[in-house]
């Protein structure tokens, strides 16, 4: 028994040192900017699957990761802010706005709340577009600078010149994300937002507040699209509105239902997979959405469980197997 | 000017409502947000293009080809990727982005992605106390009209249109009544996808058509039914017309992005106010 407790915290040790270990083996920085655009999708199909897990499906994920680009990229260009500050600042900034209009929103339900988060999306890009003195209008923010850099003598020298830098930065802020939502999601506010998942008026019955739990749900994912988004800025140094529309929530929602939406691990495995596949169909670029489409029909089609339940179902075909046989 | 942007707005509205209704028809009976309606309206676009330019037909057969041809397109789509997801909510939005990146692809790879110009039907201004308005846009106000008339009479007058509202209210009592819910679906299918079409074909008329010009038509649509209230044909109307003004009006005197901003905050107050929009009910 104790032995078995030791596997679980062994084997994520061992997965991390290996994470950290990857930016001295390899050194080409497109393996290392594919890796990069993984950590930023599976914080954002992650936290768009917490949102879910109180039974609410967002299209507002774009909005919030343009919030927290947005107000980094203006943090520290306008106030002269230190990207230190800014990060965490853009994340609560996403999340105070998540709460606000928030509060409103979750009197709505089902698809009325999916499609006033869609319009929520458009409403901020059209904002980011019509408010040119701020923003910079269509053409967006160019020349976001590098986060200041950390150097402790002997120890630590990050310039961030380098994506391997940029790496470390996205690790540690999928990690943060990850422990966060699993820690929230196993207490007992995680089972609340479950309960009200399963049956609204049930929940309420039992004198759980489900607007407000609805809402906590809704804000915390929404502080983590912002955190992305403000990795992703200062990443790519520039932004433009275009990049944040409803397609970009529209992805999001894509990897969380192909990796699987019932379990935790549904949308890394999402993000992973649907990050990895255009760059593995690049001699077919233009037919690239084809891939997806077929992808998405396979899942929807054959696995409704996502890729994360496929074990689950190749055991069950094979016990059926060697039961008739 | 002003009678001129009325004008305007009167004609976008009228758009928004042909794409509308056939996103509502969809929903209230086969039970689905069609997403990939957009991509209907533009594949409709490109049929009456294709008709126009490449076979030299006149406009007006053109249009009518194409409503028949997406109207086919969309029972096979029915058929096989809408009706195994009705009431399945995630289930029918994925496979909805599934159509979308198909039709989409599908449209770069046979037309490309330059702009296409569909030959104008009718050219000049009509003069009216001194506004000039352009007969273009007037006849795309009335050709929306003739077909709203159409459907409303169709709905009303024919046995299978009744069907569709015994549908739209309770399925299952319906088919208890012996309607054939399947056969229902289809025709519903059939008519939203033609009406997408012919909004597609008209506006392809006045501006210019690429493949990516689903996204907007869809936007919209889902504003005014969301606006009007889900499955209101009423609703929907005044919902279009609604829109249309207020991008007709305010895009002039201020963007294009305010008419869009003041557009769905008005729409978020409405659903927060009156969740089930302007004439729906719960």
């Amino acid at each position: 028994m104790n032995k078995r407790k030791l596997i679980k915290p062994l084997s994520y040790s061992v997965l991390i040192v290996a994470l950290l270990l990857v930016p001295l083996l390899i050194t080409q920085p497109y393996v290392l900017h594919i890796l990069i655009m993984m950590a930023v999708n599976i914080g954002l199909a992650s936290s768009l699957r917490f949102i879910a897990t109180s039974g609410q499906f967002s299209l507002g994920h774009a909005g919030m990761v343009s919030i927290g680009a947005y107000t980094s990229a203006l943090l520290v260009m306008k106030l002269g802010l230190s990207f230190w500050l800014a990060f965490p600042l853009s994340g609560l900034t996403a999340m105070c706005i998540a709460f606000l209009v928030g509060y409103p929103f979750v009197r709505l339900k089902g698809i009325y709340f999916t499609m006033v988060t869609l319009f929520f999306t458009e409403v901020i890009k059209l904002t980011a577009e019509q408010w040119r003195s701020l923003t910079g209008g269509v053409a967006g923010i160019i020349a976001i600078p590098r986060p200041n850099a950390i150097i402790i003598p002997g120890l630590l020298n990050a310039n961030f010149a380098s994506k391997a830098d940029f790496y470390y930065l996205a690790l540690m802020m999928v990690v943060f994300t990850l422990l966060i939502l699993y820690a929230i999601e196993s207490s007992r506010i995680g089972m609340t937002f479950l309960s009200i998942q399963q049956s609204e008026p049930l929940a309420e019955s039992v004198g759980v507040n489900s607007s407000g739990f609805r809402v906590l749900a809704f804000s915390i994912g929404c502080f983590f699209a912002g955190l992305d988004g403000a990795f992703y800025c200062h990443y790519l140094s520039a932004i433009a509105p275009a990049s944040f529309g409803f397609l970009l929530s529209i992805n999001v929602f894509i990897y969380t239902v192909v990796g699987g939406m019932r379990r935790f691990s549904g949308p890394i495995m999402g993000a992973i997979i649907l990050t990895l596949i255009p760059e593995l169909a690049r001699g077919v670029k233009e037919y690239e959405p084809f891939v997806f489409a077929g992808i998405l029909l396979l899942v929807i089609f054959f696995l409704r469980g996502g890729v994360v339940s496929l074990p689950e179902k190749l055991s069950k075909i094979i016990k059926r197997r060697v039961a008739y046989a | 000017m002003i009678a001129q942007n009325l004008l305007n707005g009167l004609m976008s509205g009228w758009i928004y409502i042909l794409v509308a209704l056939g996103l509502t028809l969809v929903l209230s009976i086969v039970g689905i947000v069609q997403l990939a309606h957009g991509e209907i309206y533009m594949i409709g676009a490109y049929i009456v293009y294709y008709f126009c330019v490449s076979a030299g037909l006149n406009f007006f057969p053109s249009l009518l080809i194409s409503i028949l041809c997406v109207g086919l397109l969309g029972v096979v789509i029915e058929r096989f990727f809408l009706r195994p997801f009705r009431d399945d909510v995630e289930g029918a939005i994925i496979t909805t982005i599934a159509l979308i990146l198909i039709l989409q692809t599908a449209m770069v790879a046979i037309a490309g992605e330059s702009y296409k110009d569909i030959p104008s039907p009718i050219q000049g201004v009509l003069t009216v106390l001194g506004a000039r308005l352009s007969w273009e846009r007037l006849l795309t106000i009335l050709v929306s009209i003739a077909l709203v008339s159409l459907l409303l009479i169709f709905i009303n007058k024919t046995k299978i249109g009744q069907a569709m509202v015994a549908v739209s209210e309770d399925r299952e009592a319906a088919a208890l009544q012996g309607i054939n819910v399947n056969r229902v679906s289809s025709v519903a299918m059939f008519l939203g996808c033609a009406l997408a079409a012919a909004a597609g074909g008209l506006t392809g008329a006045i501006f210019d058509v690429t493949p990516f010009i689903g996204g907007f038509a869809l936007m919209k649509g889902i504003e005014v039914i969301i606006l009007g209230g889900l499955g209101s044909i009423s609703g929907a109307i005044i919902g279009g017309l609604i829109l249309g003004l207020v991008d007709g009006l305010v895009t002039p005197l201020l963007s294009v992005q305010m008419a869009g901003i003041i557009s769905l905050v008005v729409i978020i107050l409405i659903l927060l106010f009156r969740p089930q929009g302007l004439l729906g009910h719960e």
